[in-house]
């Protein structure tokens, strides 16, 4: 059954994401494998699409893993001390990049908000995973998932999971 | 030595496309703003000679700082750095006076490839 983004869709948009920005290289965001391993400290990051397609881009992490992001991002050292406000603003752009190209897929072009970070996403009733991409970035596990808000009335049409 | 303006109220993306900047080469004097509001202040006070902005900012954003200056007329070259680049908001940007649209993520190359035209 085909979605507003294909599972393939958001996988080339994260992996030139991370590529681009952190790694220099796209072998090292690639499909986790095997279960995944409950997050110590989960993190969260995410940007809310608004208009005729509602919905949410979310980057799911450990916090050990968001502090790699942005000492990767920010060019710092290994045993760099990263502040709750480098950490903010380095996963949340991530999440502001990814979101910002998904919404490029959908047909109309409705508004992106500005990202937000947090140990758990606010629930939006009536959400549906549109699609849930388990992914390793260098090893470490992350989670992409684009999320539908859809009408009350109009449940089970967007062809995803009721969250 | 290339003055140039980079705005967007995410430090960490502000410091990549300064990085990336030098990486594309050329000599670059940066200055950096938060918003658009503090772009348009930093413009008044010394008018750079190109504006790298986000689209997507909270107090003033990006199309309306363009569309401030051009209305105080700053005729700076202005260019966005956006993580959205629908035929839709390029069409609104160039229709603002923008130059050109870099979608984020980017490459030193596609700076490049924007820039030198304006640098002729």
């Amino acid at each position: 059954m085909s979605t507003i983004v294909e599972h393939d869709q958001v996988f080339l948009i994260a992996q030139e994401v991370f590529a681009s920005m952190i790694d220099g290289d796209p072998g090292l965001l690639q499909p986790w494998t095997g279960d995944l391993p409950e997050f110590e400290e989960p993190i969260v990051a995410w940007v809310d699409l608004s208009g005729d397609w509602a919905g949410r881009a979310e980057l799911l992490t450990a916090t050990a893993t968001g502090h790699d992001l942005a000492r990767a991002l920010l060019a710092m050292e290994p045993d760099e001390v990263v502040t709750a406000l480098d950490l903010v603003d380095a996963f949340g752009e991530v999440a502001n990049v990814v979101g910002g190209n998904v919404k490029s897929l959908l047909p109309t072009q409705g508004k992106l908000g500005l990202p937000q970070v947090a140990p758990v996403a606010p629930v939006v009733p009536g959400a549906v995973v549109v699609q849930e991409l388990r992914l390793a970035w260098r090893g470490m596990p992350l989670v992409v998932t684009v999320l539908g808000f859809v009408p009350a009335d109009e449940e089970g049409t967007a062809g995803g999971d009721i969250r | 030595m290339i003055r140039v303006l980079v705005t967007d109220d995410s430090r960490v993306m502000r410091q990549i496309v300064i990085r990336t900047l030098r990486q594309a080469g050329y000599d670059w004097d940066v200055r950096e703003a938060s918003d658009g509001t503090e772009a348009l202040e930093a413009i008044r006070a010394d008018e750079p000679d190109v504006v790298l902005c986000d689209w997507n900012m909270p107090e003033m954003n990006g199309i309306d700082l363009l569309r401030n200056m051009r209305a105080e007329g700053f005729q700076t070259p202005f260019g966005f750095v956006t993580s959205e680049g629908s035929p839709e908001m390029r069409a609104t940007a160039e229709a603002a006076g923008a130059l050109f649209l870099i979608a984020k993520p980017f490459t030193p190359d596609a700076f490049r490839e924007v820039i030198e035209p304006v640098l002729a």
